[in-house]
């Protein structure tokens, strides 16, 4: 099998655009539509919410605690966090343990309220409602501006190394893929938020750094072979011709790669628990488009660049 | 080959150590995964604070998680809980005695002077307090060996310092902390540096005691005293029941990648399945020894890295194939496999590794733990796919020409004779050159 990237590289960076269209026009309008003016539905780590707990006068098992979160799901209560507080013997109570149910602000004697009671009051032998309380954020503006920030530099230490290994069309490139990822990625969850309510938490953060890590990594080894090519054969063959060999001779390595990060991620989402589902998804979606922009979108750009610094050649 | 044979039980004996450590040392975990202690601090008025505004405890906060930090306590969390409650929930690793004894101190240092009042000796304050230090360190007395604690006090401070002692020449002054007396040296001279120490009088401090009060010092003093009014222990935020079903499904995801690499890659995909369960026990035993908690954040970078290390032997097994079609020898072949593959890995890593310094250096909580196990991750997949499997490598097919093509998943047909092959010195290799 060989892919002519180069002569269909107008088509690729069409199909990029494509990909990434819908998530940014659900991501405008969302910022738009939501009260939190945010491109994406925000869970409680980043608003607080309401902490429900209920007093039991039993262990709570792992069952007992799926079970809960899976009647609490199907009642429509989203994104419910459950925990399980164990009361210490010392206090003068005969409850065994505390169930707290973390979820978006409701208000005190609410019909949401009277719904998660009777949920759990089907689940446990007469439990009482010991506290109601809202909690603050877990990841203030604050904390979250500041990972921005780090992010940047990030990015810029990223730009200036392979500036000084390969060249600063290659470094922008680079980058730019990781924004056409992380892009994509931010997109479809912004679509998931509108169409199923799904929210982001805390753990989209790293998530979205994991597919970052990746879609740099992966473009690179592409890269690297384009820079070797190079060495040997530019007398003999176009920049288009060097780029496409490149592309092929990479493209086995490429998919074994994604392949296998991509095995352990699917048996995750579908074996593992539903708290880590999202997070899970977010990787799989990052690290396959990442493989799909290391191979069509990075190559080509610097392809596209380099036919403009060289007037009236053409490619492949 | 006698060097190969070094590094073969130089392998050996790292990973039995790594067995050791991973026997005797405890997993650190976060909060998410296995839960801890969980503290409800309340804001206390007092006869100066009538009413605890929303401000006061945005600073209460504030002020506490600098205490956390100071603790050395990583992944803890701090949350605002109704109008004036705290949640403070803390890993299960972490001394839970000793973060209490933290949380709940005021950190109040003043400095007073002498005066006489209906004919008794007091103290009075004199305005000097802990808000004018820049920052308090721990050292030794030169002379006794005791441990004492040194301040260094702001602009201000220095000025503050530098009136209050030439006003007290000849008398003491006394330094409360917490309300306690601590020490009242009589001043010889007007002190102007900006320095001073706490001797903790006679007996010398007892080296914990110096110690928190140089880290509440450094923390600063709480804007509104709290109580610890509730102390429970929690199970895992991600719940127990979400995280016993992760276990097994990542432990199936990776057996599936072992085969993986085994029936595509042939006899290098098992070395390389063996390299990535060395890989495992290095990296395991190294979290552990550090020690850092891992949290689900700091599981994500483990698998990203898991990644990277299979990614690393996928290039250079790619690459040895190349060669060995092109009917070198098993040797060269493996060599140059490693040594043209070297150039990715060795850049894409150091990408990574750069982002992970810049991104541990400035971001938040999750983000460093993120951040701290990919880093370390990385680096120890470079040693595990390259001169584990290498090594492996070496020894297991030696130097002789390629004779069972099947063993790589190539077929007789595909290994190109007409190729002269000369042997390529390692040095050339390394650049790329190829004879």
């Amino acid at each position: 099998m060989k892919l002519d990237i180069v002569k269909n590289r107008f088509i690729f960076l069409a199909l990029s655009a494509l990909l990434l269209l819908p998530g940014i026009v659900a991501m405008i309008y969302s910022t738009i539509t939501y009260p939190t003016h945010t491109p994406l539905k925000v869970g409680i780590d980043y608003t607080g919410g309401t902490t429900l707990q209920y007093g039991v006068k039993e262990a709570i098992t792992n069952d007992k605690l799926a079970s809960v979160r899976s009647s609490l799901e199907k009642g429509g209560i989203e994104n419910p966090y459950l925990q399980i507080i164990n009361v210490n013997s010392q206090q003068d109570t005969d409850l065994k343990s505390i169930l707290s149910i973390r979820t978006k602000f409701i208000d005190e004697g609410s019909t949401e309220q009277e719904q998660i009671t009777n949920i759990v009051d089907s689940e446990f032998d007469s439990p009482e409602l010991v506290q109601v309380s809202s909690v603050g954020p877990t990841l203030g503006m604050e904390l979250f501006k500041n990972s921005l920030i780090a992010l940047s530099l990030a990015l810029v230490g990223i730009v200036a190394y392979l500036t000084f290994r390969f060249q600063f069309d290659y470094a922008l490139a680079a980058i730019l893929g990781l924004v056409h990822d992380t892009l994509f990625v931010l997109g479809v969850f912004s679509i998931l938020g509108l169409v199923y309510g799904v929210q982001i938490d805390a753990l989209f953060v790293t998530a979205l750094l994991t597919v970052i890590g990746f879609s740099v990594h992966d473009t690179i080894v592409v890269f690297d072979r384009v820079r070797e090519n190079l060495k040997y054969y530019s007398k003999k063959m176009s920049f288009g011709e060097i780029m496409n060999a490149s592309i092929n001779q990479t493209l086995a390595r490429s998919i074994n790669t994604s392949l296998t990060t991509l095995i352990t991620l699917l048996a995750l989402y579908f074996l593992g628990g539903v708290t880590t589902r999202d997070f899970v998804l977010a990787m799989i979606l990052g690290i396959a488009i990442g493989t799909y922009s290391s191979i069509f979108f990075c190559s080509t750009l610097v392809d596209v660049w380099e036919d403009k610094k060289v007037p009236g050649k053409t490619a492949a | 080959m006698k060097n190969k044979l070094i590094m073969f039980w130089v392998i050996v004996l790292l990973a039995i150590t790594s067995i050791v450590v991973i026997c005797t040392k405890p997993t650190k975990l976060g909060l998410d995964l296995v839960g801890g202690s969980r503290l409800v601090l309340e804001a206390q008025t007092s006869d100066t604070i009538a009413q605890i505004t929303p401000d006061m405890m945005e600073s209460l906060q504030f002020a506490i998680e600098n205490r956390v930090n100071k603790l050395g306590v990583s992944e803890t969390v701090v949350q605002r809980s109704g109008e004036k409650r705290l949640v403070v929930e803390i890993p299960d690793v972490s001394d839970l005695n000793q973060a209490k004894a933290y949380l709940g101190e005021t950190a109040e240092l003043d400095f007073r002077k002498p005066v006489m009042k209906n004919g008794e000796a007091e103290w009075e304050a004199t305005g000097l307090t802990g808000k004018d230090l820049s920052r308090a360190n721990l050292s030794t007395n030169s002379q006794n060996g005791q441990w004492v604690v040194d301040l260094e006090f702001n602009g201000e401070g220095t000025k503050k310092f530098a009136d209050l002692t030439k006003q007290l020449v000849g008398q003491p002054m006394a330094i409360f902390f917490n309300g306690e007396l601590q020490s009242a040296p009589v001043i010889r001279e007007a002190i102007t540096g900006g320095r001073a120490q706490i001797s903790g009088g006679d007996s010398g401090f007892v080296y914990e005691e110096a110690k928190k009060m140089v880290d509440l010092l450094n923390a600063g003093a709480l804007p509104v005293p709290a109580k610890i009014i509730e102390e429970n222990t929690v199970g895992p935020t991600l719940g127990a029941d979400s995280i016993a079903k992760s276990k097994i499904a990542g432990a199936i995801g990776l057996g599936f990648v072992m085969i993986f690499m085994a029936i595509y890659y042939r006899a290098p995909g098992l070395i390389a399945d063996l390299a990535l369960v060395l890989y495992g026990l290095f990296l395991f035993a190294l979290f552990k020894a550090i020690p850092i908690t891992l949290t689900l954040a700091g599981i994500a970078g483990f698998i990203l890295s898991i990644g990277m290390a299979v990614d690393a032997n996928i290039l250079i097994f790619e690459r040895t194939k190349e060669e060995l079609k092109a009917g070198r020898t098993l040797f060269t072949a493996i060599n140059s496999g490693f040594d043209r593959a070297f150039t990715s890995i060795f850049d894409s890593n150091m990408t990574t590794i750069i982002t992970c310094v810049i991104l541990y250096c400035c971001g938040t909580s999750i983000v460093k733990g993120f951040a701290l196990t990919l880093a370390v991750g990385v680096i120890v997949s470079m040693f595990s796919a390259i001169t584990i499997t290498r090594n492996f490598m070496h020894l297991i097919f030696g130097t002789g020409k390629l004779t069972h093509p099947e063993l790589f998943g190539l077929k007789a047909s595909e290994i190109n004779d007409s190729f002269q092959a000369v042997e390529t010195s390692r040095e050339k290799a390394k650049f790329g050159i190829l004879d």
